[in-house]
């Protein structure tokens, strides 16, 4: 490939460096001079996870080409502080514990170190405002804007700088700040997580992805790809020794696809080459033969007789069902003053962790099968992958690098399979580290899911049955699936005392990516359901919501939806805290017209509106300005 | 990925439109990136070789502004954020800040450039609707017989389409010159999927200048993006509101006749919404906006974008 020198001031020091021509900034900063506390989030300007400074003005470096810093002076997040110290901008984010996976955390330090270093004085708008270009998934943004507020007073002196020191804590830790252990590695960029890792001799993984939701694979011809200069291994469901299959609950997705795709972007084919453009260029010379089949893109569909088969296994297509009887709704119903029926429908939602899935595999002196990601299952992935490999599971290990964000969706063993055959293939270390799109296109998503409600109630509120019936789109694999079932069953009806229930939570496979883990795992679908019903109901019985809730609320000695006996509960507490937390105008929904006096008090959030900074440089604008006429 | 064979960084414009001259077909200009790099991603163009990049940020004739008779010739390397630093843009160009403070974000703001949003020619560019209200042309720069040849081409319609543009082979855009608006209130409305950070569905620009005792529109300018294929200035409104008194119901009135203008296909329903409220709200701001008289119109109060 062709090769370009670029020389730059890189904090502080002088470099000179060959590279190649297409790379980016992030690129160059990461991969010719491992300063990796740069991370790539998304790679397409709108993370912010690869922000540095640039001749003094802060620019997303995977929106840069590296030619186009040549000769610049470049500060990253590894420069801002000597070794060993931290800035006040970074002391703060440790102080309010303004992190926790922590991948944001070094973009976002410096794009605070930037809106304060372009207007120390900046009020707490402007700071949202010149933070808006850089996401958090974990923290939220509450410690990072309380972190910023701190440095600035301080810089300023108008704080002291023991207000960088940790809070002081009585009795409790709530409604302190309390320091994460692990914070100054992540506000100081030094967190490796598996991208950041190297080693000697690595090679880059890509993978061919399918292009179509539904079909057998006639014909893979890897020939062609494998004889390219560079590549060291392609591939594919043959190459696996064991027996295939993995999943949380039921190992009915193999490594890569096996005779037939069954959702748009699954696995086909992975190259293992010296460096990411020949992988990326091997890709395109693997010629993939498909037969398209018919498809199943609604979970109502996947249940009609005659229906495609998508895992012979279950020529039904049904995942999971998880039934819950309790009392008799019959009689329920017919105690009833009043039945409401409705429906509700959730959507597939994507985790949109910062960090995209990684990894690095390589077969160890004694012959371990070596696997570093950041995992969120590693003893249940060693198991799968010691059966798929066909090895005794001490030849098999897992290491977990930090997680860059989960939140469920790396649960799933999607690609750690490829890596390791890949490695036992070439006996080298093989790094695959996935783009955003990849992530979007391969990773598990929120369950999408349809509640058919039914909802029983005397005029005193008293529930008196309910029939919840679920169907949620699984998508091509189970996944978590069955897990998520039987924690929508359990909620359903939420934390009321129901003594008559039918509930029915069902998973069907379909042609659309698979569902997985995600926060609640089932809970939220039904919870909008039933709390969706409890409002209408509180409506049609022109009663109070809180009300209503504390009529049916769960007590100590309660029985819940699967027959447990309670010893404690405290939705009692938890309501009077919201009703007054919210300042809960009382009275039924009707009660109130268009104005809600309860909305819009000082700590509800505004709509966000921009152009704090516009008004001041107006301010002081002067006459002699004008351009003349 | 975006792969090149080589990336130029040309020192002068003449060295440039040699280069960009002889360059191997599918070689492409460079300005800010910011559209170049994540066009060539999965989903969008996906892997892209390139023969040659030509980076014509770093040429002096290309940086900075100029001011003559009543016009501003923005050099074809300013950026966004220049509108939001700026004293001397901000206040001769009143509705740039509000268009850039609702462009991207600050950090993508110092790379992104006016010229490369214009050449990009995304219907639902930002930067069009503010240019072509302040009557924008772009200047097209080439080599001629080893002679540098200049033309420009009003922006309302040097934008043909989604993506196509009247620039020729061989041709650099160096400039853009737009209209001083010193004393006009601009204003710019923008609606997406969410509110900060995104891709306009619409867009609407609008400079006014009121009399001096804040009674009667004096001039009106009006643009819009997103609602068609090419960019649309709103003449039609601008002559019903010119010398005419300023009242909520005649602003009213000719925002609702501004639904016509929609041409897109898609959402149509929502983007005649959209329209109406962009073209009230957007005179109601910009009137507010208007250096020193603009306390006559605190009576128009909040308003919304659609
Ligand atoms: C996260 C993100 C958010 C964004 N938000 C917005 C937004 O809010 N509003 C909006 O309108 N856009 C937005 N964009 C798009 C983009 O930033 C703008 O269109 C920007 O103005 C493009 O300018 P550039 O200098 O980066 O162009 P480049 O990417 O460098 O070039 C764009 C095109 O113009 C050509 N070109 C560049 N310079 C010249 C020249 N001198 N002569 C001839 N041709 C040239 C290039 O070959 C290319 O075809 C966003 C982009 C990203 C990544
Ligand atoms: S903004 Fe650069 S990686 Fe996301
Ligand atoms: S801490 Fe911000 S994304 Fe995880």
């Amino acid at each position: 490939m062709p090769k370009i020198d670029l020389t730059m001031d890189v904090n502080g020091r002088k470099v000179v460096k060959q590279t190649e021509p297409h790379k980016r900034l992030l690129d160059f900063l990461r991969e010719d001079l491992n300063l990796t506390g740069t991370k790539e989030g998304c790679g397409a300007g709108e993370c912010g996870t690869c922000s540095v400074f640039v001749d003094g003005k802060l620019v997303k470096s995977c929106l840069m080409p590296a030619a186009k810093a040549d000769g610049a002076k470049i500060e990253t997040i590894e420069g801002l502080a000597r070794p060993g110290s931290l800035t006040p901008v970074q002391q703060a984010f440790h102080k309010t514990g303004a992190s926790q996976c922590g991948y944001c955390i070094p973009g976002m330090v410096m794009a605070a170190t930037s809106a304060l270093r372009e207007n120390p004085d900046a009020g707490i708008e402007e700071i949202k405002e010149r933070l808006g270009g850089n996401i958090c998934r974990c923290t939220g943004y509450t410690k990072i804007f309380e972190a910023v507020e701190i440095a600035r007073d301080v810089i300023a002196g108008r704080l002291p700088e023991t207000a960088l020191d940790e809070d002081a804590t009585g009795e409790s830790f709530i409604g302190a700040n309390v320091r994460r252990l692990d914070a100054p590695s992540k506000v100081s960029g030094r967190l490796k997580y598996a991208a950041d890792m190297k080693m000697v001799d690595m090679l880059q993984m890509q993978v061919l992805r399918a292009p179509m939701p539904h079909a057998r694979i006639v014909s893979i011809d890897t020939s062609e790809a494998e004889a390219m200069d560079g590549v060291a291994c392609v591939i594919t469901a043959d190459d696996v020794p064991g027996t295939d299959g993995f999943g949380v609950f039921i190992h009915d997705q193999p490594i890569m696809a096996r005779g037939k795709v069954r959702h748009f972007g699954e696995a086909v084919a992975a190259v293992a080459a010296e460096d990411l453009v020949t992988a990326r260029r091997a890709l395109a010379k693997i010629k993939v033969e498909y037969e398209e089949l018919p498809g199943i893109y609604a979970p109502e569909d996947a249940l009609k007789p005659g229906a495609p088969v998508i895992h012979d296994y279950a020529q039904d297509n049904v995942i999971k069902h998880i039934p819950i009887r309790k009392g008799d709704i019959d009689k329920g119903f017919a105690e009833a003053d009043l039945i409401l029926e409705d429906e509700f429908r959730t959507q597939q939602v994507e985790h949109a962790y910062l960090e995209p899935e990684a990894g690095i595999a390589y077969v160890d002196h004694d012959d371990v099968v070596t696997v570093l990601s950041p995992s969120q299952n590693i003893t249940h992935h060693r198991h799968m992958l010691a059966h798929i490999l066909d090895l005794p599971i001490n030849k098999v290990r897992f290491i977990m690098s930090p997680v860059g964000g989960g939140f469920g969706g790396k649960e799933d063993m999607i690609y750690q399979g490829m890596l390791a055959l890949a490695a036992m293939k070439t006996h080298r270390p093989v790094q695959l580290n996935f783009t955003r799109e990849e992530s979007l296109v391969a990773s598990a998503k929120r369950h999408p899911s349809r509640v058919k409600y039914k909802m029983g109630l005397k005029w005193s509120g008293e529930i008196t049955a309910i029939e919840f019936d679920m169907l949620s789109d699984g998508g091509a694999y189970g996944m978590s699936s069955e897990g998520v079932m039987r924690k929508a069953a359990i909620l359903s009806c939420g934390p009321y005392e129901v003594h008559n229930l039918k509930v029915d939570t069902k998973v069907v496979y379909t042609n659309n990516t698979p569902s997985g883990a995600f926060r609640t795992f089932g809970g939220m679908q039904a919870q909008f359901a039933t709390e969706s019903m409890m409002d209408m109901a509180a409506e049609a019985l022109d009663m109070d919501p809180f009300e209503l809730r504390r009529i049916n609320m769960m007590r100590i000695g309660s029985r819940t939806h699967t027959q447990q006996e309670l010893t404690t509960a405290s939705l009692d507490r938890v309501l009077d805290a919201a009703e007054a937390a919210s300042r809960w105008e009382a009275g039924a929904p009707k009660v109130r017209g268009p104005r809600r006096g309860d909305l819009g008090g000082p700590d509800a959030r505004k709509p966000c509106t921009l152009g704090a900074r516009i008004g001041d440089a107006a301010d002081t604008e002067t006459k002699d300005e004008r351009v003349a006429s | 990925m975006l792969i090149c064979e080589s990336y130029h960084v040309p020192k002068t414009l003449e060295e440039a439109l040699r280069l960009w001259g002889d360059a191997p077909d599918g070689s492409r200009l460079v300005s800010g990136a910011t559209d170049i790099l994540p066009w060539a991603r999965e989903g969008r163009a996906g892997d892209v070789e390139i023969p040659a990049l030509i980076d014509v940020t770093k040429i002096p004739e290309l940086k900075g502004y100029s001011c003559d008779k009543g016009r501003i010739r923005l050099g074809a390397a300013t950026v966004y954020q220049d509108f939001l630093t700026d004293r001397t843009l901000m206040s001769n160009l009143p509705c740039m800040p509000y268009c850039a403070i609702w462009f991207a974000d600050d950090q993508i703001r110092e790379q992104a450039t006016v010229v490369g949003n214009l050449v990009n020619a995304s219907p639902v560019a930002d930067g069009t609707p503010p240019v072509v209200a302040l009557n924008g042309e772009i200047e097209l720069t080439r080599l001629e017989e080893g002679d540098v040849k200049r033309r420009t081409v009003p922006v309302v319609d040097f934008i043909e389409g989604p993506g196509r543009t009247l620039i020729q082979p061989g041709e650099i855009a160096t400039a853009v010159t737009v209209d001083s608006a010193y004393g006009y209130g601009g204003s710019f409305q923008k609606v997406g999927q969410r509110r900060s950070l995104v891709i306009s569905v619409a867009c609407c620009a609008a400079l006014v200048r009121a009399d001096s005792t804040g009674t009667m529109f004096e001039d009106v300018r009006l643009a819009l993006g997103g609602v068609g294929p090419r960019p649309i200035r709103l003449r039609d409104a601008e002559r019903r509101l010119k010398g005419e008194r300023i009242t909520q119901e005649l602003i009213q009135r000719v925002a609702e006749s501004a639904a016509d203008s929609v041409g897109s296909r898609s959402r149509k329903e929502y983007r005649r919404d959209v329209v109406v409220n962009f073209v009230r709200a957007g005179l109601e701001e910009a009137l507010a906006n208007q250096p020193e008289i603009g306390a006559k119109f605190k009576n128009f109060g909040e308003t919304e974008n659609a």
